[in-house]
């Protein structure tokens, strides 16, 4: 049963593979983008008319777009913004999300009822109404626009972390520390929280992009970063008018997007086996 | 290795498995799950197949139904079914003309199917029978079964039906298509002891009746001793020892035989120390030329490491020795410590008046037009620990024990009752100087231990939550815990699933003890465990009474162990307790009819062959089950065989005291009870001549 599990004491494991890949990707990304608060090769606002939808070029590696502006500057000036809409709206839609849900799945009753018909209220609304709402009324900024964001991810957090926990509240280790005495706080931190966490970074990883993607959706109808704004998504909406004649203006971007929706999702795969004691060399059963 | 003889004749044989051996690739090699395993099984014979978790009993299941994964390796000299090549055939034979009857209905039985659809099935699909044809043939079936009321078990869902009755629709749909053989893969373990009396019962006779041959997988040697006349004891993937049941089990040759036969707690020899097998199984993956029992064998000489046969012509064993050790017992493995005379302690814990009411929305109360009466789970419940004292509470699943277990730690609120503690009244919300000094001990060693947790983590939670110890203190108090529960104090770097059940079991009573409790809550703490595990639990927690002066409540639905470590017992049903008294009080008569119900139904090694069966209650079954109970009368009149008349249905039955300390709740007067025949008649006597 157990002769394996008797050989050596366990040694610090090694982070995942996945792991380490996602985090030099995404740590590329990030330096390129504080680079590109300060830097670019050229100015990515400057209007240049004559070399107005050039081809890739050895000057413009990623061509330039309708303005002649170099794609390349634009996409380095753009991604700090992009990074903040992805990662803020997840911080907070994470921030929020998970200790309602958690509080929602540890008093039953009115709490919960309260808790969960909010977010009821919340994912009733289609998300670019609830953007609408949010960011119409007042002169849109980027602070807002994760803000909104991030509100729209909340109920599925709600409702991922309240499922989660509610399972877990079962387990006889949680029960055990009821029999302790143990309080609320002390209970969802150290019995709950430590094992709700893999499917909790899975649906962030997911968040960060889709955060990104439906920031771009509210820009396209004024409401998020406004022009000559390079942020990704607005990028990719300006760029869909001459898709035909110049695919490159919208190639970069949207090369840039990928790029980080795989690498935020590596780097959320690998922290959940990072996390898992079950991986680090099992007794064979 | 070619060493196994060669089958007689086969003509007489219903199921012939000569040298099959099935591997599974795994990432450190091929784990040998079967090595060169033979069997055979006649016309209308039982074959039990023996063994601890990870002995293999389920490869070879899995194997004969030609279900095993791709990955997996088999091989075999032969695999004959009725003449028939069953390797190369099993996708055609398996549910038609060999049936297969799993433990877990509620995996097997599909929930979105009624009754009816799951039992006709079979008939539509392999005997292309019409739907009326396949109606009245499902009908004649689930009467053949002792349910009552088919046709309206045929529109229930499964969900709306006990587990016994889910069983029996198994064994229906599992029968439907008249096959010669039936696999019967741990079939009773789910169920409660009397309905897994009933269920063996019904097997017995459907063997009779249909000269079924079966295969009957289990780890409870008293199932296999009442259902079948042959045994195969599996260790390891290798047949240990094989021969007629009786002799097998009543003079066991094989050191692993003797060793499981010495770790089973009997309810009459009570006082006895088990004797666990030490050490685990052996690593699968790494072949074993020698004898793979011999790390553990209390019997193992430098011979042993040559191969092993299997010698013998009808008891085969694979042992050398077997002719050395035969007159040899299994020796206790520590010396045995005269437990000091057990003082008579001082109150500890006293309930008074506990009820406890959940409000439910079952289906069938519905279904039945019924209203909701929600319900009582534990009915004005009094008892009384003392230190020292362990207090043992038996009663099916579903009499509201494990309840009853958590209002005494005030895990749950009561409705009503009183409860004290060292004098002094604890309150619904008690503070955690009761919390510190009542603690519980759960039933599932995988669920009760924090997976993302080290056991040092694990252990210091309570010392921190109490503030008992901090820094150093800390880390020598968590070796003192591991070593209370005789584990290395390495194991504190380790993550749970890097032990085994019984030292997650361990771990489990460690954080409990983390505190330095008083009173233990032991909720089917050694249910989960095999045997040889079991017993090493067991003189545990006996050790730590002994040590410490713990009181325990302890839960459990195996007679055998509650007779083994309680001095007094509790017998509850439904909600109220029903018997209560010392073990030896309560394990003779006179006792409660449904105490004579519960030990009735107890398999124990040799009981049906000595005769003396007691007639059993509740044979057929109603989908309603517990339909018949009146609210004021007695709880057991619906089932009870002894029932007295309309009085037993109307007014609460009252306590009868037969000596101090012993009492039965029941109209019927003691003079009668005490008449009835004791459960284990000629068979305490048969097993001490044994030993």
């Amino acid at each position: 049963m157990t002769t394996l599990a008797l050989a050596a004491p366990r040694r610090r494991r090694r982070a995942p593979f996945i792991l380490l890949v996602g985090l030099t990707v995404l740590g590329i990304i990030a330096l390129l983008a504080v680079i590109g608060i300060w830097y670019t090769p050229y100015d990515p606002t400057a209007f240049a008319v004559r070399i107005r939808m050039a081809a890739p070029s050895f000057a413009h590696p990623f061509g330039t777009d309708e303005f002649g502006r170099d794609v390349a500057s634009r996409v380095l000036a753009g991604a700090h913004l992009s990074l903040a809409i992805g990662f803020g709206a997840m911080l907070i839609s994470l921030v929020f999300g998970v200790p309602l849900g958690l509080l929602a799945a540890f008093h039953r009753g009115w709490v919960e009822e309260v808790i969960m018909r909010a977010v009821d209220l919340l994912i009733s609304l289609p998300p670019i109404l609830l953007g609408l709402l949010i960011l119409a009324v007042t002169p849109p900024n980027l602070f807002k626009t994760i803000l909104a964001v991030g509100l729209v991810y909340i109920p599925i957090l709600v409702r991922l972390s309240r499922a989660v926990g509610l399972g877990l509240l079962e387990e006889d280790f949680v029960q055990a520390a009821f029999a302790r005495g143990e309080g609320a706080v002390s209970i969802l931190w150290h019995e709950i929280l430590p094992n709700a966490w893999p499917p909790i970074i899975v649906e962030c990883g997911l968040r960060v992009t889709f955060a990104i993607l439906l920031g771009s959706a509210l820009s396209f109808l004024g409401l998020g970063p406004q022009p000559p704004s390079s942020e990704w998504g607005l990028m990719i909406a300006e760029s869909r008018t001459f898709l035909t004649q110049a695919p490159w203006v919208g190639l970069a971007p949207g090369l840039c997007l990928c790029l980080l929706l795989v690498s935020v999702n590596l780097v959320g795969e690998g922290l959940r086996e990072a996390l898992d004691p079950h991986l680090s060399g099992r007794a064979h059963g | 290795m070619g060493d196994a003889p060669r089958s007689p004749a086969p003509a007489d044989r219903a199921l012939i498995v000569d040298g099959l051996s099935v591997a599974y690739n795994t990432p450190r090699g091929w784990l040998t799950a079967l090595d060169d395993v033979s069997l055979s099984i006649q016309h209308g014979g039982a074959l039990g197949l023996v063994g601890e978790s990870g002995s293999g009993k389920s490869s070879v299941v899995m194997a004969l139904l030609g279900l095993l994964d791709a990955g997996a390796r088999v091989s075999a000299r032969r695999v004959a079914f009725d003449g028939a090549n069953l390797l190369a055939n099993a996708p055609a034979l398996r549910g038609r003309r060999i049936g297969v009857v799993f433990q877990d209905t509620s995996a097997v039985l599909n929930p979105a199917c009624t009754i009816g659809q799951l039992v006709t099935e079979p008939l539509l699909v392999h005997l292309r029978m019409t739907k009326l044809q396949a109606r009245t043939r499902a009908l004649e079936l689930l009467d053949e079964m002792g349910i009552v009321r088919p046709i309206q078990v045929m529109d229930c869902y499964p969900h709306q039906l006990s587990g016994g009755m889910k069983q029996r629709v198994a064994i229906a749909s599992a029968l439907a298509t008249e096959p010669q053989l039936l696999l019967l893969d741990e079939p009773t373990t789910a169920l409660d002891v009397t309905v897994e009396a009933q269920i063996l019962d019904l097997l017995d006779r459907l063997r009779a009746r249909h000269g079924l041959s079966m295969l009957l997988v289990s780890h409870n040697l008293g199932i296999v001793d009442r259902l079948c006349d042959r045994v195969s004891v599996l260790y390891a993937g290798r047949v240990a020892e094989t021969g007629a049941a009786a002799r097998v089990l009543d003079h066991p040759s094989h050191p692993y035989t003797k060793g499981l036969l010495a770790a089973l707690p009997q309810p009459e020899l009570s006082t006895e120390r088990l004797s666990p097998i030490a050490g685990g199984l052996p690593d699968l993956v790494v072949p074993e030329p020698g004898c793979n029992f011999r790390p553990r064998c209390p019997f193992a000489v430098a011979g042993c490491d040559a191969p092993q046969s299997l010698l013998g012509a009808t008891h085969q064993v694979r042992c050398h020795r077997v002719a050395d050790i035969a007159a040899l017992p299994w020796p206790s493995g520590e010396a045995e410590t005269i437990a000091p005379a057990r003082r008579a302690g001082v109150p500890l814990l006293r309930a008074t008046g506990l009820r406890r009411r959940f409000a439910t929305g079952g289906m069938l109360r519905r279904a039945f037009g019924r209203a909701d009466p929600g319900v009582v789970a534990v009915d004005d419940v009094s008892l009384s620990i003392r230190t020292g004292e362990i207090v043992g509470l038996v009663g099916e699943s579903g009499c509201g024990k494990s309840t009853l277990g958590r209002l005494l730690l005030r895990l749950i609120t009561a409705d009503d009752g009183a409860l004290q503690f060292d004098g002094s009244v604890i309150p619904a919300r008690p503070d955690a100087g009761f919390r510190r000094r009542a603690q519980i001990v759960f039933q599932n060693p995988d669920t009760a231990l924090n997976p993302r947790q080290t056991i040092g983590a694990i252990l210091h939670r309570p010392l921190r939550h109490f503030g008992l110890a901090r820094g150093a203190a800390a880390r020598r108090e968590i070796a003192r815990l591991l070593a209370l529960v005789r584990l290395p104090a390495s194991h504190a770097e380790r993550y749970p699933h890097q032990l085994s059940g019984g030292e997650k079991q361990r771990v489990g009573i460690a954080r409990a003890l983390a505190s330095r409790p008083d009173f233990l809550v032991c909720d089917e703490a050694v249910s989960a465990l095999d045997v040889s595990v079991q017993a090493a639990v067991l003189n545990l927690l006996a050790d730590l009474r002994d040590e410490l002066g713990l009181a325990y409540l302890f839960i459990s639905h195996d007679i055998g162990v509650i007779a083994h470590i309680a001095d007094r017992v509790m017998v509850m049903y439904r909600g109220v307790m029903v018997e209560e008294g010392s073990v030896r009080d309560v394990l003779h008569p006179p006792y409660h009819p449904y105490t004579e119900l519960l030990l009735s139904s107890v398999p124990i090694i040799g009981k049906h062959r000595g005769g003396g069966s007691v007639a059993r209650a509740g044979d057929r079954v109603d989908a309603a089950g517990d339909a018949g109970a009146s609210p004021s009368g007695c709880r057991f009149a619906g089932r009870c065989a002894r029932k007295l008349g309309p009085i037993c249905d109307v007014a609460a039955p009252p306590w009868q005291e037969v000596e101090p300390g012993h009492r039965i709740r029941c109209h019927i007067p003691l003079d009668v009870l005490r008449d009835i025949v004791p459960w284990q008649r000629g068979h305490a006597l048969e097993r001490v001549a044994r030993l």
